[in-house]
């Protein structure tokens, strides 16, 4: 019972992850229909912008949370102005996906390149503090981490739900043209919206430095897993996504839990294939 | 008209002696090259334009991008290896069947995945790919993480297996050649047609009596079962293989050469294969040791640069310079295309 209880308390913790890059893909799949493939080398840009961050000013990692935020929402921006923006219309969805993928790659090879294959981790004094609440124990650092996830969720959906831009960014998503009829201006929130998706990866980079190791493929397992939360949790609904998440987490440890560790991966991918599929055939019969 | 079709047949006729001579020069570089490691760059120019060609039948005709094709490609060269090690049986025939039973498997797995469009249908064949490498991974029939190796032995013809890299080169540059026939083929007959129409739009295809399904599979089947084809080629000459063969970033090193060489031609992966895998080759053996991922650094950086700037490849490139109306003018000798069209149909109604 313990060992159940363990397991879907990490479940739950490594879920969060698979939400907050849920939602960053999310709001740009939303917004621009285009399958962002480099949201996991974002992740892992995020690592290293939290690590370098730590050794050279010697700040906490979790101080290092906003900073690396801000500093990914900048990268986004950039790239979706120069790179996304003009290829948007072209109208070629292979284009799109390869620069995108194109990017992904540029981003881990670049990491490799720059900073070698080794393995990295941020040494902090509460790494190895446990907390003991009844049957289940807990690292410090995966419980500080899933606290500002949680937070990070509810801004976002308080902003998304709220404010202007917000609004604008729903609205873009939901009819581009009819967006630009009423006067907002859509290149604009493309801008802000890959800010904001990168930025969201590039916050979930930061918290998990606590508790994981950083190299140049951090990131791959998790950016796929965000495809799959966004396809899960639906268009544009930031609490499926976060639902979708949790779900995803606790399939995995269940998973490895009752059948075995090795088969984790095989059943989330064939999970995923039969939830597209039956999906589909729903959306088919609706119409 | 009897000027006019002469000086088809001259275009066609010098068309026939650059091909002819550029083939020549193919065939006869290993004559002259002794260099094993030029050579297996040769090799991996043909196996890997090959395998592009195969992803643009599905990517770059039809318009379903596929993020798959090194799972096809490894199961293949699982498929033959197995056949050859454990059932004894002929490496040539262990190809054929190999592909048979590739092109099986992915028109059973994707018959229902079609209804899935645009990324869905991307995100199905990566989900297609990890999931059947984790099969492996965990299957003891398929040797495990650890692979299965070939036997090695005396050269032979009937076992295709050699310690020079000659036989590969001529092999490799045969595949190559017969997959480029196949898919030249298959762009001018009415599938060819069908799938560029379900690319464009694929209401508009179903509205004209284009059954959608049927030629998406078809395409699928194809470009799987040369897939595999590949995949025994590979399996032989390398004479081991290993799940690793069939990760994520091996689909997309499969994609690259199409995309940078032009994904709507038919020729598109063979320019991109030549230009980039060369390059490639000679970053990772020049600098891997002190800069490992250099070779994929470049390749990201040539993609990028192409899709923003010459988002139609370096065949688009080509299509629409000035090279091309000197190529054609001064060289091939074509006549304007209103005097092939008169040509081809006065052929056309003569015939009936």
């Amino acid at each position: 019972m313990s060992t159940f209880l363990q397991a879907c308390v990490n479940g739950l913790l490594m879920g969060g992850f698979y939400s907050l890059m849920g939602m960053g893909q999310n709001v740009i799949f939303g917004v621009m229909k285009i399958v962002n493939f480099c949201h996991g080398e974002m992740l892992m840009v995020g690592m290293y912008l939290t690590y370098f961050l730590c050794t050279t000013f010697g700040l906490d990692p979790y101080l290092c949370v906003p900073l690396v935020a801000i500093i990914m929402f900048f990268l986004g921006a950039v790239i979706q102005h120069t790179l996304i923006t003009p290829s948007l219309g072209t109208k070629s969805f292979t284009n799109l996906l390869f620069l995108t993928v194109g990017l992904g790659l540029l981003l881990s090879n670049g990491a490799l390149v720059l900073f070698g294959s080794e393995y990295r981790t941020i040494p902090t004094s509460y790494s190895q503090v446990y907390i003991n609440l009844g049957p289940v124990t807990l690292a410090l650092p995966r419980l500080i981490s899933f606290g500002v996830l949680i937070v990070v969720s509810i801004a976002l959906f308080a902003f998304l739900k709220y404010s202007t831009i917000g609004k604008q960014i729903r609205a873009v998503s939901q009819n581009p043209v009819g967006a630009e009829v009423v006067g907002i201006n859509t290149k604009r929130i493309y801008i802000l919206t890959y800010g904001l998706g990168t930025a969201l990866a590039g916050i979930a980079g930061a918290l998990l430095t606590g508790f994981y190791t950083i190299f140049p493929t951090a990131g791959a397992s998790f950016g796929f897993r965000a495809l799959i939360v966004v396809v899960v949790g639906g268009l544009g609904s930031i609490p499926g996504a976060f639902f979708a998440g949790i779900f995803l987490g606790l399939l995995e440890t269940m998973v490895a839990l009752f059948i075995s560790p090795s088969y984790s991966d095989l059943i989330v991918f064939v999970t995923f294939i039969v939830i597209l599929v039956v999906r589909q055939l729903i959306i088919i019969r609706r119409k | 008209m009897s000027e006019k079709r002469k000086a088809v047949r001259t275009y066609h006729r010098n068309l026939a002696i650059v091909l002819g001579i550029l083939l020549l020069i193919f065939v006869c570089i290993p004559l002259f090259v002794k260099s094993p490691y030029v050579l297996n760059i040769f090799v991996l120019v043909f196996y890997m334009s090959t395998l592009s060609m195969a992803w643009n039948l599905l990517g770059g005709m039809t318009g379903q991008n596929s993020l798959g094709h090194a799972a096809y490609m490894g199961l293949g060269a699982y498929a033959s290896c197995l056949l050859i090690t454990k059932a004894g049986i002929n490496p040539w025939f262990s190809a054929i069947l190999g592909m048979v039973i590739v092109g099986l498997v992915a028109g059973i797995i994707f018959y229902p995945c079609f209804i899935l469009r645009g990324p869905y249908f991307t995100l199905v064949s990566i989900a297609f790919g990890e999931a059947l490498r984790q099969f492996i991974i965990n299957s003891a029939f398929f040797g495990r993480a650890s692979g299965v190796g070939l036997p090695f032995g005396r050269d032979s013809w009937l076992n295709f297996r050699f310690g020079s890299k000659i036989p590969y080169y001529y092999v490799g540059l045969a595949m190559l050649l017969l997959v480029y026939l196949l898919m030249k083929k298959i762009e001018r007959s009415k599938m060819g047609y069908a799938l560029r129409t379900i690319r464009e739009d694929e209401d508009a295809a179903a509205a004209i009596g284009i059954n959608p399904t049927r030629y998406k599979i078809m395409a699928v089947v194809v470009s799987a079962m040369v897939a595999a084809l590949v995949g025994f080629f590979y399996a032989s000459y390398i004479r081991y293989i290993d799940p690793e063969l069939m990760v994520l970033a091996k689909s997309t090193e499969s994609v690259l050469p199409a995309v940078v060489g032009g994904a709507a031609y038919v020729e598109g992966p063979l320019v991109g294969g030549l230009i980039m895998i060369p390059l490639s080759e000679f970053l990772r053996a020049k600098y891997s040791s002190i800069l490992p991922g250099i070779n994929m650094l470049m390749y990201a950086v040539v993609l990028l640069i192409v899709i923003r700037f010459r988002p139609t490849g370096i065949l688009g490139w080509y299509m629409h310079s000035k090279l091309k109306t000197f190529v054609d003018t001064k060289i091939l000798r074509k006549p304007p295309i209103e005097v092939l069209e008169e040509v081809e149909l006065a052929k056309m109604s003569g015939k009936e």
